[in-house]
């Protein structure tokens, strides 16, 4: 394998986080400072080390990852922006090895004694450096960690390393403006409660003009038997649009109790990528919210690393969910006892159960326009492993579907390149060429509908069509669902 | 007798032991120390005990993650490994079973030189490919050479000595016997036997302190040897902390127009 030592990738830098928002999200060393300049606290190296010593203490799988690492180079091929740059640094291994390398000087008997012999440095500006930028050219996929014979998973690394950075005062300006969002209005696209209310009603005229139903969408309902909660870049239009739509559809026909929320419209979390406080924070307000109204369980949309939040790590961070009531399809009478602890449900989940016991009534012949295809998103596909559900689906509501490259599908997919922070417009070039494998394959299956279950996919996938100008649909899966809806 | 002997006769062979032990002891004691605040296995992943034990025993006999995601070195990896296994068991058979090859027949005690050429063919393999392809150099420090350089001198060595019958295999037999029953006999001075035999020593004392610790700290693996249960069976983090959220009653007070538009109390039924 070719690599490129010049650094090629070494000019992507995220834009630096706005000083407002360090101070709303009471972030430490709220400071004016850029990608270019970090302006660091004096004490910074004192406070990286500190912090270091504190996650490599508290995540038995970072310590024991920066341990055991042979070096045997199985993961230096499978990460998409190594692939997309020829950056070394951005092999899996050496991106580990960015951190692991200040963590054995300071950390290990070897390092300390032996030095750059064993790969250990000192902790410079320099390394700071290195660190804002291939941290955050990692979208914390979890590829890797697939092939890598140990499982040793880069994405938790960084989760420890990017708490480092946050302590030192660096953070990208694509994740916090998000948070503080989030955190003061109740979603990351800043969306109030009237622009809410107008985009579900502008989702209401469309079903009624589309299908001639009337539907009305319930909001901050208490007492209503399930909270739905989609991530909130459906409230604002683009390729996101017709999942929402599709869903609220379903739900008409099967007669749901359901509400949204204005509080908790927000089902992605952004924190998940900065550090535990914020993700706990943002994951918090769904299960106030659900204690507020008296719902019964939680319904969640199409978003990817939401997900990785709801299914790995909500319970933990706010559990036990002891208010709630083990989830139970009141259509279908399903109970999913694979969620009898969190109480959460994912729409594909739901939806092929409604599929199975034949409570929707599909034409799937609504879809034969598209030749549809499947994009696994990193967090369904490696952290839930949701990969049969949404194929299931798919194939229920139209005729037409193709399967990628098993080299870039299920377990194995390549990403949309775009979590992480990295959906940001400084980044782009950096995902073009890093997401190259995945746009080629879905080429190659000859699809002209990219169905897909994570917001940031749906965003990101748009972008790189157009800029690709190849005449591909990106949505939802259940936009395809709401087409094939049969209303009588 | 040479002092120099006697150290590494009878002193180093015990202390490499020991460091051996108590190292991978206390190295496993150390991540074992550490919580794991999260159920993160990576997905597709087993949701029953049975199932993580299938998939840690294909891990363990297949290697299967790396046959995966990069066939030569599968090869390479597996073929020194299935040599490593077959030699530290021939050497146990040697000093600990004597009278074992008897059963299994002689043949086999043959036959294990045989995967000691394996071994070093694997292990050069290694060695060159960690030169020659450029991303594995570029991951690849002073340490991950040397216990390479380290491990093919070792074999080598076994080897060479086995084959051309440089060594008497009995005296060292019972010397090597001697020394596990703590009532050790003088070692035969053998220069070839002697210098495979401190370089082992050197080995042992190297594992604990290396990345060869994998050879325990696989099995600790979180990302495999969780169940995929997460929402099923709460997960405690020990080390959880409250965080403040913005409250209902905060928001509703921030957007009180635009909530009551929506319905009274923000409610729209």
């Amino acid at each position: 394998m070719k690599i490129d030592r010049s650094l090629p990738a070494r000019k992507y830098k995220l834009y630096a986080t706005w000083k407002r928002d360090m101070e709303t999200m009471k972030l430490p060393f709220p400071r004016e400072w850029s990608h270019t300049n970090f302006n660091l606290p004096p004490n910074w190296k004192e406070i990286a080390l500190k912090k270091m010593d504190e996650v490599v203490n508290k995540f038995r799988s970072v310590k024991l990852f920066l341990d055991i690492c042979v070096k045997c180079g199985a993961c230096t091929d499978k990460c998409p922006f190594f692939l997309g740059t020829l950056d070394p640094n951005n092999m899996p291994v050496a991106r580990q090895d960015l951190f692991r390398s200040v963590y054995k000087r300071y950390f290990t008997l070897t390092g300390k004694i032996f030095r750059g012999f064993v790969g250990a440095e000192e902790l410079t500006e320099e390394t700071v450096e290195l660190w804002y930028t291939y941290f955050y050219q990692c979208s914390q996929c979890r590829r890797c960690s697939v092939f890598c014979p140990y499982g040793i998973d880069t994405a938790e690394i960084m989760i420890a390393a990017r708490e480092v950075l946050t302590a030192i005062g660096l953070s990208p300006r694509s994740l916090t403006e998000a948070i503080a969002k989030c955190e003061t209005i109740g979603n990351h696209m800043g969306i109030p409660p009237a622009a809410l209310l107008s985009a579900i009603q502008f989702a209401e005229e469309e079903i009624k003009e589309e299908t001639g139903i009337d539907i009305k969408v319930p909001i901050n309902k208490k007492g209503a038997e399930i909270l739905y909660v989609p991530p909130s870049a459906d409230f604002f239009g683009g390729p996101h649009w017709g999942t929402l739509k599709g869903a609220l559809k379903m739900f008409h026909q099967i007669g749901l109790d359901y509400t949204i929320s204005t509080y908790a419209s927000e089902g992605g979390n952004f924190g998940t990528w900065l550090g535990y406080e914020h993700m706990k924070k943002i994951n918090r307000k769904l299960v106030e919210e659900a204690k507020r109204l008296g719902v019964k369980w939680i319904l969640g949309g199409e978003c990817g690393h939401m997900w990785r939040v709801i299914h790995a790590f909500m319970d933990t961070m706010n559990g036990p969910l002891d208010f709630l009531e083990e989830p139970v399809s009141p259509i279908t009478g399903t109970k999913f006892e694979h969620a009898a602890s969190t109480k959460m449900v994912h729409i594909c989940e739901f939806t092929a159960d409604l599929i199975k016991h034949q409570k929707l009534k599909l034409n799937p012949d609504a879809n034969n326009q598209y030749i549809v295809t499947y994009h696994d998103s990193c967090n369904p596909a490696r952290v839930m492993g949701l990969i049969e559900e949404p194929r299931y689906i798919l194939k229920n509501v139209c005729r037409n579907y193709v399967e990628l490259d098993p080299n870039v599908n299920r377990e194995k997919t390549i990403c949309c390149c775009a979590g992480g922070g990295l959906l940001a417009d400084e980044t782009i070039e950096l995902r073009l060429k890093a997401v190259r494998p995945k746009i080629e394959a879905i080429k190659r299956a000859g699809a002209n509908f990219l169905a897909c279950i994570c917001a940031i996919d749906k965003a990101a996938f748009t972008e790189y069509f157009e800029h690709y100008k190849l005449p591909i649909t990106v949505g939802g899966v259940h936009e395809l669902v709401g087409n094939a809806l049969v209303f009588d | 007798m040479d002092p120099l002997i006697f150290l590494v006769g009878y002193i180093t062979p015990y202390i490499a032991f020991f460091t051996l032990i108590f190292g991978l002891i206390y190295r496993v004691a150390r991540w074992l120390s550490i919580p794991v605040p999260f159920r993160f296995p990576v997905a597709p992943a087993p949701i029953t005990y049975t199932g993580v034990l299938k998939r840690m025993s294909l891990e363990f006999f297949a290697f299967r993650s790396l046959l995966k995601g990069n066939k030569k070195l599968w090869i390479g990896g597996y073929v020194f490994h299935v040599a490593l296994a077959i030699t530290l068991v021939s050497h146990i058979i040697n000093v600990y079973f004597h009278d074992l090859w008897s059963i299994i027949g002689y043949g086999w005690y043959e036959a294990v030189l045989y995967s000691g050429i394996f071994f070093l063919a694997a292990l050069a393999f290694l060695f060159v490919r960690r030169i020659v392809l450029p991303n594995v150099r570029y991951i690849s420090k002073v340490s991950d050479y040397i216990i390479l350089i380290l491990l093919i001198s070792i074999v080598f060595l076994g080897v060479y000595m086995r084959s051309f019958g440089l060594v008497d295999m009995a005296s060292v037999s019972s010397y090597m016997y001697s020394l596990l029953t703590f009532n050790p006999i003088p070692p035969p001075e053998n220069l070839w036997f002697l210098t495979h035999f401190v370089l082992a020593q050197a080995l042992f004392i190297y594992i604990p302190f290396s990345k060869v610790s994998h050879l325990i700290g696989w099995i600790l693996s979180t990302t495999r040897n969780m169940r995929n249960i997460t929402r099923w069976r709460r997960h405690v983090n020990p080390w959880d902390y409250p965080v403040e959220v913005i409250t209902w009653d905060e928001y509703y007070h921030k957007f009180k127009d635009e909530l009551e538009a929506i319905g009274p109390g923000g409610e729209r039924r």
